[in-house]
């Protein structure tokens, strides 16, 4: 499938741009002004929650849905008025969509026939498809006739063999269970570095766009109100609604104290220095469980506390043993709960009801200065 | 109706695999219920079965043993003109039944859900119509003083009215409209079944709507298409009040004939000749509809 790769020269250069996308459904905004760059040979992943809008964002995309306002280009030219059948989009579906009354060869080879290909050009591009999806033994099952995974993996295939510059996947796994998904995962990660084409991606699933994603543009409320690298926007949440839907994480209300300094529960805390702060300005602190540490008052007083870091007290609430980790929820003496999460290896588990001392450095501590409260609930982001 | 038959022929399509890698000690297991039928086999036997192979022997015992009667049925050129009118009507029936149902049946499945039971329950209503009134005002519709003659020569239109009843012009129109929910029916049920996601990717994978129609959802709908043309079909073939009302003397179709035959003239058996083939064609016609039907390909996809 070499003729597939594409030179990724002006990687820069975005392939598809969405300008101030809106999809309002009566009063509904579905998709609220959105503007997005995808560049070539990326794989984008678009995660949020059902009717945050990622999957009407994907259906703009593939020409299912019309905008109400904004604009769709690929390469600078507009997508708008064009139907889905002339848009070379590849797209699988989240139930596979496959055409049941014809054999998994002539699933793949349909967009081919469609394109008046020879047809020797076609059966040799057909078995390269079959090839790759590792189904040449099932060419000529029907569709009933596989399990949801070889499913997928024709739909992929049905999808690629026209060679389309952009692959769209609506929650393409989610009908599978666990395992095989991140099978699946897998291959479709070495897929996309075999082929270089450009994938966009949905999914509700923050492990698998993890997993997969170059980079992931989160919905909520059919805004995109984070953009970035996996690694960044965990480490580094742009806004406490990303820091609350990625992973876990820990909401420390504190009142500002100059720059650097906040006051949490009438005491002192260090803090990244963050500009523009009032004084006595509500703020929120962010600390990921595993960046916190969970110390008996023992372990504290022979551990002095390191330079630019945090000690606050705690009792622990309950214990939590996960295998790998161990995870101690515990209440400070005002009354906020916090998460802190250890390897299992080298510490004692603490017995729930005993007083421990919670450390963590400034500097991995996030700092906000504006949310709203349903931010920080695990559920938000659906309306 | 459509249940029965098409329940019908997915057993038998399902049946035939499972019995062949099955052990012959299961075989009793299978027939286990077998006595419960005895009560409906034995009434059929004795009520429908009997008095049906009787009439059917009388074909080749009267006048005389032997298919001199088979042989004046096709040999008489006014009864090869029944055959040829009874084949014509059921096949012209078939053909615009199936031109106006689909449309309909696409109708139904398309509008939201609250239209299309409307809809639905405006083919059944006049479904569950006693036949006679629904026939008797095509006659009231059809005839030369009828409302669409008047309407017509009023306009202008035509000078003479049309002569669209009394003749096999008044049967067609009749039975297509008749025949019109037995094609619905089934075919509502068949696209109904269609996964219009399937439709998407067909649109994606580059069909245009024409194409994506033609290659994706008429094959689709193909066992609707196929089990109610061919009810349809039979029907017809067999069809009675009708034609009798809205056709004429001259054109027959073969049930009329049966009739005429046994009522007016005593010819038993060339009547009962005329019902042998009826049978007979109907049985090859159910033959071919369950050997090319092996599988419905919305069913499969639907079973996962």
């Amino acid at each position: 499938m070499s003729a597939v790769i594409k030179e990724s020269a002006q990687a820069d250069q975005p392939l598809v741009s969405l300008r101030n996308l809106n999809k309002y459904y009566g009063d509904f905004a579905a998709v609220d002004n959105i503007s997005l760059d995808i560049k070539e040979g990326e794989f984008l992943t678009f995660l949020g929650s059902s009717g945050s809008g990622k999957s009407t964002t994907l259906s703009m995309l593939a020409g299912f849905e019309t905008p109400t306002s904004g604009e769709i280009q690929v390469e600078g030219k507009s997508l708008i008025k064009v139907p889905p059948h002339k848009r070379d989009i590849g797209m699988v579906f989240q139930r596979y969509s496959l055409f049941p009354h014809l054999s998994v060869r002539d699933n793949i080879a349909f967009p081919l026939t469609l394109r008046k290909l020879q047809t020797a050009e076609r059966e040799r591009q057909v078995d390269a498809m079959l090839k790759l999806v590792q189904l040449d033994d099932f060419a000529h099952r029907r569709p009933a006739q596989l399990s949801g995974g070889q499913q997928q993996r024709v739909a992929i295939a049905r999808a690629l063999v026209y060679e389309p510059r952009i692959l769209l996947m609506d929650e393409p796994l989610g009908a599978l269970d666990k395992k095989l998904r991140e099978e699946l995962q897998d291959e479709l990660r070495h897929l996309h570095r075999r082929l270089g084409i450009t994938i966009v991606y949905v999914t509700h699933d923050q492990e698998e766009a993890m997993r997969l994603s170059q980079r992931i543009a989160i919905f909520s409320h059919g805004k995109i109100v984070g953009l970035g690298s996996g690694y960044d926007l965990y480490q580094n949440p742009p806004n406490a609604f990303v820091a609350a839907f990625l992973g876990n994480s820990n909401f420390l209300r504190v009142k500002a104290q100059g720059d650097a300094a906040a006051q949490f529960e009438s005491q002192s805390l260090a803090m990244r220095p963050t500009a523009g702060l009032q004084a006595a300005q509500d703020l929120l602190l962010m600390v990921r469980p595993e960046k916190a540490q969970a110390l008996t008052s023992q372990q504290a007083m022979q551990e002095p506390l390191a330079a630019g870091w945090n000690e606050i007290g705690a009792t622990v609430n309950e214990v939590v043993f996960l295998g790998e980790s161990l995870t101690y929820n515990v209440v400070t003496a005002g009354g906020t709960s916090l998460t802190v999460k250890a390897l299992s290896g080298n510490l004692l588990p603490l017995q729930a009801g005993a007083e421990v001392r919670v450390r963590w450095a400034a500097a991995d501590a996030c700092v906000y200065s504006e949310w709203s409260e349903s931010d920080l609930s695990k559920t938000a982001g659906a309306h | 109706m459509t249940t029965a038959q098409s329940s019908q022929s997915t057993h038998v399509a399902g049946a035939a695999p499972r019995a062949a890698g099955m052990a012959s000690s299961s075989t009793a297991q299978r027939w286990r219920g077998f006595s419960n039928l005895l009560p409906a086999l034995l009434f059929l036997g004795l009520f429908f079965l009997a008095p049906l192979i009787g009439l059917l022997m009388r074909g080749v015992l009267e006048p005389s043993l032997g298919l001199g009667n088979y042989e004046q049925l096709f040999a008489n050129s006014a009864y090869t003109r029944v055959l040829l009118n009874t084949f014509s009507v059921a096949g012209l029936v078939t053909v615009i039944s199936l031109l106006l149902g689909f449309p309909l049946a696409w109708a139904i499945t398309l509008v939201p859900r609250g239209w299309g039971r409307w809809l639905l329950n405006i083919v059944l209503l006049s479904m569950w119509t006693s036949l006679l009134a629904r026939t008797y005002s095509w006659l009231v519709l059809l005839q030369a003083s009828g409302v669409i003659n008047k309407t017509l020569m009023a306009m202008g239109i035509i000078d003479q009215p049309l002569e669209m009843v009394h003749n096999l012009t008044g049967v067609v129109i009749g039975m297509s409209y008749i025949m019109i929910p037995f094609i619905v029916l089934p075919l509502q049920a068949t696209m109904q079944a269609i996964d219009p996601m399937v439709l998407q990717a067909g649109a994606i994978c580059g069909a245009s709507p024409w194409r994506n129609f033609f290659r994706v959802f008429l094959p689709l709908c193909r066992p609707g298409l196929f089990s109610g043309g061919l009810m349809v079909f039979v029907m017809s073939l067999g069809y009675y009040v009708t034609p009798a009302l809205l056709g004429g003397a001259q054109n027959m179709m073969l049930p009329e004939f049966i009739i005429q035959q046994v009522q007016s003239f005593l010819n038993w058996g060339i009547a009962s000749a005329a019902a042998a083939l009826l049978i007979g064609i109907t049985l090859v016609l159910l033959y071919f509809y369950l050997k090319l039907q092996p599988e419905s390909p919305v069913g499969a996809s639907n079973a996962r």
